[in-house]
């Protein structure tokens, strides 16, 4: 049983490499911007209804049963380990490029194979939680934070990169803004305005290098409420999901300077990523406290 | 007023504490005393970090000496606890030359103390991020050179091994999350795929096999002996050997020195 289980685990990881590099010769690597809102949810109901159905099927089915195995789970952890080598020994081209050679590993992250092996290994962890999330007892707590958590914080994280935006406004002394633009220099228009007051700088005694400069600003949203407040480096104000913090100014007037540049992140998924993340510290934390393994 | 100067002071009588306990414990002698004698060691290099921080006005972590302070107290600490739970007579001697190489390393090299950090290492998340990944490689680290006695005088140490790669997994895991939320915080991403944190990533995937691969076939100890010695290749690529990697040259934020 064992034996035939790492077997076919083996042969179901080899069976997905072979499938990627099909796909990645004939459609070309993974667009992830496609993952954007709302194809992304989509994919998570699909992942999660595929899930609990092969779950509710694992009597009828013995490959479901096998899939929440360490048989399956090792010869996986065994392929996303090895492609992540790859990555290590491969110089990545940044993202948003094409990669440099035919077959797609300099674009890692874009590379089938890479994708679909990692998808696997997140689908095991999730059958695995399933066996223990309908049998819940104390001694599965540790279990769960561990392999419950990295399969929210990379679902998450993963699904909703597409989603993060990151956008800078320029706003002129005594004016609203409303629009900013992206790092493909496209303008997007926001549902928060930034009006901006005053521009402020402080220099340092000596060198006349700049200290510290900040923006007093009113914040408007489209439901019609507004924000009064200071944003400084390092002290950006949160408004309606989207995260102000101060950029950048006009840096040939200096102290002078009558505009302010914002840097706006707005990441809808973030506060999964981080019940994943705490989960998985709290796992840690229990494998080492923790009395019996 | 404290100084660095004030520093041998404080580490030697402290360095008494913790050599006279890794001591006793290595002969299985005078538990109580093992316990005392470690913890007082703790409390005078504590309360020297406490007057440190004091005198200086924020915490002792914006230097590379400054970090090695917060080692140089958390290996004996953290060797406590592990002797607490699984009682190894030699982990404290273990922790205590660790924990001296950094306190020699800031004694005979002061002058780099007075160094800024870059900007970017001017962070909170700093310190714990590195002591805790410190501490994994220490226990990794021994973990692997018991594989390696094993495979070569065929001496049964694979329990100590498995608990050893746990607690190593464990630091792990908590370091890379740390500094996933640190880099979420600094640079609006949590894993941006650097040299290093692949490496991190494929170190880490390592171990969890490793840790799988002994509960789902505890009698193959050969393959897990040198599956533990693979891990520990894979990190040493992640500590230093990415340094000398042609395809992670200018690409990681993490290289050192440079």
């Amino acid at each position: 049983m064992k034996r035939w289980g790492l077997t076919l685990g083996s042969f179901i990881c080899c069976g997905l490499v072979a499938v990627g590099m099909l796909l990645q010769l004939t459609v070309g690597p993974v667009r992830w911007d496609a993952m954007a809102w709302p194809a992304n949810i989509i994919v998570l109901a699909v992942l999660l209804l595929g899930i609990i159905s092969m779950h509710l099927l694992r009597k009828k089915v013995r490959l479901f049963r096998w899939m929440a195995t360490l048989q399956a789970g090792i010869p996986a952890m065994v392929a996303c380990a090895m492609l992540t080598v790859l990555m290590g020994v491969t110089r990545q081209i940044p993202s948003g490029h094409q990669p440099m050679e035919p077959i797609g590993i300099t674009s890692m992250l874009t590379f089938w194979p890479f994708v679909l092996s990692y998808t696997w290994l997140v689908v095991l962890v999730g059958m695995v939680c399933m066996t223990r999330l309908v049998q819940p007892s104390l001694q599965s707590i540790p279990f769960l934070l561990n392999h419950l958590g990295l399969f929210i914080a990379l679902v998450a994280g993963t699904l909703g990169a597409a989603d993060m935006q990151d956008l800078r406004m320029v706003v002129q002394e005594g004016k609203t803004e409303w629009r900013a633009v992206d790092a493909q220099h496209r303008v997007h228009q926001l549902p928060i305005a930034i009006e901006l007051h005053d521009f402020s700088m402080e220099l340092h005694e000596t060198s006349l290098a700049p200290k510290s400069y900040s923006s007093a600003v009113t914040v408007y949203t489209k439901r019609g409420s507004s924000v009064d407040d200071t944003i400084r480096v390092n002290k950006p104000l949160a408004v309606h999901g989207w995260k102000i913090y101060q950029y950048s100014y006009d840096e040939a007037r200096g102290q002078e300077s009558d505009i302010s540049v914002f840097e706006l992140v707005r990441d809808p998924w973030l506060p999964y990523v981080y019940i994943g993340i705490f989960m998985m510290l709290a796992g840690a934390l229990s494998i080492f406290i923790g009395k019996k393994w | 007023m404290v100084t660095w100067n004030t520093l041998w002071l404080f580490a030697l009588l402290a360095w008494i504490c913790w050599t006279v306990a890794a001591v006793l414990s290595l002969r299985g002698k005078r538990q109580k005393a093992v316990y005392l004698l470690t913890i007082c060691g703790l409390l005078i290099f504590g309360s020297y970090i406490a007057m440190m921080w004091i005198s200086l006005g924020h915490p002792p972590m914006r230097t590379m000496g400054e970090t090695r302070l917060w080692y140089s107290l958390f290996l004996p600490l953290v060797g406590l606890i592990t002797y607490s739970r699984w009682h190894y007579r030699w982990i404290l001697s273990f922790s205590t030359l660790l924990s001296t190489v950094f306190i020699c390393i800031n004694i005979l090299k002061p002058e780099i103390h007075s160094k800024e950090l870059m900007p970017a290492l001017q962070s909170p998340w700093f310190a714990p991020h590195v002591i805790i990944y410190m501490f994994a490689y220490a226990t990794t680290g021994v973990a692997t050179l018991m594989a390696l006695w094993q495979l070569c005088k065929k001496q049964d140490q694979l329990a100590a091994i498995d608990n050893l790669t746990r607690v190593g997994l464990s630091f792990l895991t908590i370091g890379m999350l740390f500094g996933a939320l640190w880099a979420k915080e600094a640079w609006g991403t949590y894993w941006s795929w650097d040299p290093k944190e692949t490496w991190a990533a494929a170190t880490w995937m390592c171990y969890l096999i490793y840790v799988h691969l002994r509960k789902s076939r505890p009698d193959a100890v050969t393959p897990a002996l040198l599956w533990q010695v693979v891990c520990f290749m894979c990190l040493q690529m992640c500590w230093w050997g990415i340094n000398y990697l042609p395809s992670a040259q200018g690409a990681s934020v993490h290289t050192y020195g440079g």
